[in-house]
């Protein structure tokens, strides 16, 4: 497996896709972290990752009735788990060639596609593309706590761009985000509280 | 930076012609105030405005009710209120003007076809900006464009614009067409800014003026009463081109001789002036017929002597002992005259205060109306000092005579000179202070100023009132004024009667509440392409020499202080 591979597709919509991965690759990937799903002729997905799903299985549920576990079990549990982490993402947009777009995909990639964490450089190209439109995608979900998730992106975002040389994105970034969302007075409250905590501003 | 690159300080969001142009501000509000000339890139088109309103919103109220700057972190904060809090401005749009396409667009060709003139002129607005149009300051150029531009003959610099300066002029030529008006409560720089027009009008030299000097200021030098300073006269800084006369005989004004002196003859007055003054003196209804008699028995030129020589209530005894009136006095000619005893010894009674006045005699020296009236047609000015004679019945009859007499002879030079080809008359203006006393709303019928300020226009003759009361002038005066020009007024009424007949008055109302005594106007009216609030210019050493050159504004004697200034100490 490629070292920024985290796993392969379940299950997929037009709208998003849910990973399944190994306890061993979930230190790469974040809440509001990109991830990617190459296709066939240049074509590939953009996601951004919004949960992290844990599930239990009968073994799991046995040790925990016991009265201690070594380290040894559990390092086996987590290691050979016949359960995958699940990992759920929402469709951000899509490459054709090299053009990005900020759109939900033609068609949704099949099961057992690789996934692959974005690099910062796919990161920033993605982000900088277009003039923030995968924005509405993040903010029209309703299965997930947006504000978090668009915090936590903003955040890993903005510091990519730094480093990339972009320090104006995260203004631009946020004050999208302050345009869209400046007739919904609650969301946009919590967004911005969640860009304060983020301390988004602080990292550039 | 320079005018030419005047940045955008929004656009327009909305508004129409009768609610004027909102204009969503880009910059922050202090760099905007209100009054200040805008123009709106629309297109083709441009359109010239005053901003009349500054208004701060929010696209959700909650926005502007919390303090998020308490919450967010500074710069979180600045960007929500980027995004959420924003100024409106109020622009009343006055003058439009189509500037045409680029001239290297294919599209210029056929608009040049249409406008062959050279210069396109700004007209009054007929239509709206389209919406996001792009909205700026006026820079020198435009400010020259609406008020000419100031190094043309003609134009004559009152002030600047209050934020960046820029002149503006207001053409002396259009402004002696029709009468005009300078207001505001007193202390607001009013003698001033009419020193400095006059100053304008007399070294222009296309028009006579009369200036009615109530308080003796115009002539001679004065001190200006807040600062102490010297304050230039006209006569001081134009010499022979002013002529200064002082009302009575041997009268002094400040203390010094004038050019000569006005008595008036009692031959002069006549039954008409004495008519005019029936509210001050509480004439009687039967005063116009005993006027009659009096004229009929005695003369036109001789009934203001003969009857001033009767003598009133003058009685003797006849051969049975019954006192009977005597041959010299009034009622004995009431009797002979058919006149009612009463009411011709009531008019004597009454015109005893005219009798009485020091300035009227049988036989002055010289014909000093006539006088006046040759030196306005000889292009010269008269500035009229009352002296000691501050009374309204002075003010009333040495007014109303002499403008009485001024009408006639300007009414005759007119027809002559459009029935017999004879010379064009000079144009006259007459400056009235204290206005309302002679223009209120008992006086006006009384006196010729109101039918100057109708009707003169045709024969030359306009007025320059000056007034700290507005509202006390007759509504039929003000709504004739061409130009107006204001400083601070508090009283509602004062600021809707300075207003009267103008469209926008509304949207122009808070403005001149606001203006900064003694350091702003506002203009407004015929003689002005658009409403604008300006700093008037300073009536000082600088005034003197742009308008006259260095050497002239020299004359001034300079005080000992000045002169160690400027020698270094």
């Amino acid at each position: 497996m490629n070292t920024d591979q985290i796993g392969y597709l379940l299950r997929a919509s037009t709208s998003g896709a849910v990973a399944g991965c190994r306890v061993s690759e979930l230190e790469l990937p974040q809440l509001g972290c990109m991830l990617r799903i190459p296709q066939a002729h240049g074509y590939q997905v953009y996601g951004i990752l919004y949960d992290m799903h844990i599930d239990d299985d009968g073994l799991v549920r046995q040790l925990v009735t016991a009265d201690s576990i070594s380290p040894e079990v559990i390092a086996d549990n987590r290691l050979h788990r016949t359960v995958p982490v699940e990992i759920s993402m929402i469709f951000a947009g899509y490459q054709q060639g090299e053009h990005i777009f900020h759109l939900l995909p033609p068609r949704p990639p099949l099961t057992l596609e690789d996934v692959y964490l974005c690099t910062p450089v796919e990161m920033c190209a993605f982000t900088a593309s277009g003039h923030f439109g995968y924005f509405r995608h993040i903010l029209r979900g309703t299965d997930f706590p947006a504000a978090e998730i668009l915090a936590s992106h903003l955040r890993q975002a903005a510091l990519a761009q730094l480093r990339q040389d972009n320090p104006g994105w995260a203004n631009a970034a946020t004050q999208e985000v302050i345009t869209l969302l400046r007739d919904d007075y609650p969301t946009l409250m919590n967004v911005l509280a969640a860009l304060s905590d983020a301390q988004l501003m602080s990292e550039e | 930076m320079t005018d030419q690159e005047s940045p955008y300080i929004g656009y327009v969001v909305g508004g129409g012609l009768k609610n004027n142009l909102n204009v969503r501000l880009t910059v922050p509000a202090s760099q905007v105030r209100e009054g200040s000339f805008v123009v709106v890139e629309s297109g083709d088109d441009q359109f010239y405005g005053l901003v009349t309103n500054l208004q701060l919103g929010a696209t959700d109220p909650r926005f502007a009710d919390e303090q998020s700057e308490n919450r967010f972190p500074a710069h979180l904060a600045s960007l929500l209120h980027g995004q959420t809090l924003y100024t409106n401005l109020e622009v009343m749009p006055a003058l439009m003007l189509d500037r045409g396409p680029d001239p290297a667009s294919p599209d210029y060709e056929t608009w040049r076809a249409a406008h062959p003139e050279d210069k396109s002129h700004a007209m009054p607005v007929k239509t709206v900006p389209a919406h996001h149009a792009q909205t700026r300051n006026a820079h020198a150029g435009d400010v020259a464009e609406i008020f000419g531009n100031p190094l043309k003959k003609g134009n004559f610099i009152v002030g600047s614009t209050r934020e960046h300066g820029h002149p503006i002029c207001i053409n002396l030529d259009k402004f002696v067409q029709r009468s005009s008006g300078i207001f505001g409560a007193t202390g607001t720089g009013k003698s001033f800014l009419t020193r400095i027009i006059l100053s304008g009008l007399i070294h222009h030299d296309r028009t006579s003026l009369l200036i009615f000097d109530m308080h003796n200021e115009y002539g001679f030098d004065d001190q200006a009463t807040d600062t102490n300073q010297k304050v230039p006269g006209l006569k001081s800084k134009f010499g022979s081109k002013v002529t200064l006369i002082g009302l009575g005989a041997g009268s002094k004004v400040r203390g010094l001789s004038p050019d000569s002196n006005l008595q008036l003859a009692e031959s002069q007055i006549t039954p008409e002036d004495v008519l005019m003054l029936a509210g001050e003196l509480n004439l009687r209804e039967t005063s116009a017929t005993t006027l009659d008699a009096l004229v009929h028995s005695f003369g036109r030129e001789s009934w203001f002597h003969e009857f001033k020589l009767l003598k009133n209530g003058a009685l003797i005894e006849d051969e049975k002992g019954k006192k009977i009136p005597a041959p010299d006095s009034v009622a004995y000619w009431a009797n002979q005259n058919g006149v009612n005893a009463f009411a011709a010894e009531g008019l004597h009674s009454k015109l005893g205060r005219l009798f009485n006045l020091s300035y009227i005699s049988q036989k002055p020296p010289n014909n000093a109306l006539q006088e006046i009236i040759l030196t306005l047609e000889k292009g010269k000015h008269v500035v009229l000092s009352f002296g000691d004679h501050e009374t309204d019945l002075d003010y009333l009859l040495v007014t109303n005579t002499l403008t009485r007499q001024i009408r006639a002879a300007w009414e005759k030079k007119t027809n002559d000179f459009r029935g017999k080809n004879a010379q064009e008359p000079r144009p006259l203006v007459i400056v009235v202070e204290e206005a309302h006393k002679l223009l209120n709303r008992e006086m006006a019928s009384q006196t010729t100023f109101s039918t100057i300020a109708r009707e003169m226009r045709k024969y030359y003759v306009t007025l320059l009132i000056i007034d700290q009361r507005p509202s006390q002038i007759y509504d039929e005066v003000m709504s004739q004024l061409g130009t107006r020009i204001s400083g601070w007024l508090g009283d509602d009424a004062d600021i809707s009667a300075v207003l009267s007949g103008l469209a926008s008055r509304e949207s122009l109302r808070g403005m001149l509440s606001r203006l900064q005594p003694a350091e702003e106007v506002l203009l407004l009216g015929w003689g002005v392409p658009m409403p604008i609030p300006i700093r008037s210019r300073r009536y000082d050493q600088q005034f003197w020499e742009e308008l006259l050159g260095d050497a002239s504004a020299g004359n001034q004697t300079k005080s000992i202080d000045t002169i160690m200034g400027e020698l270094g100490y």
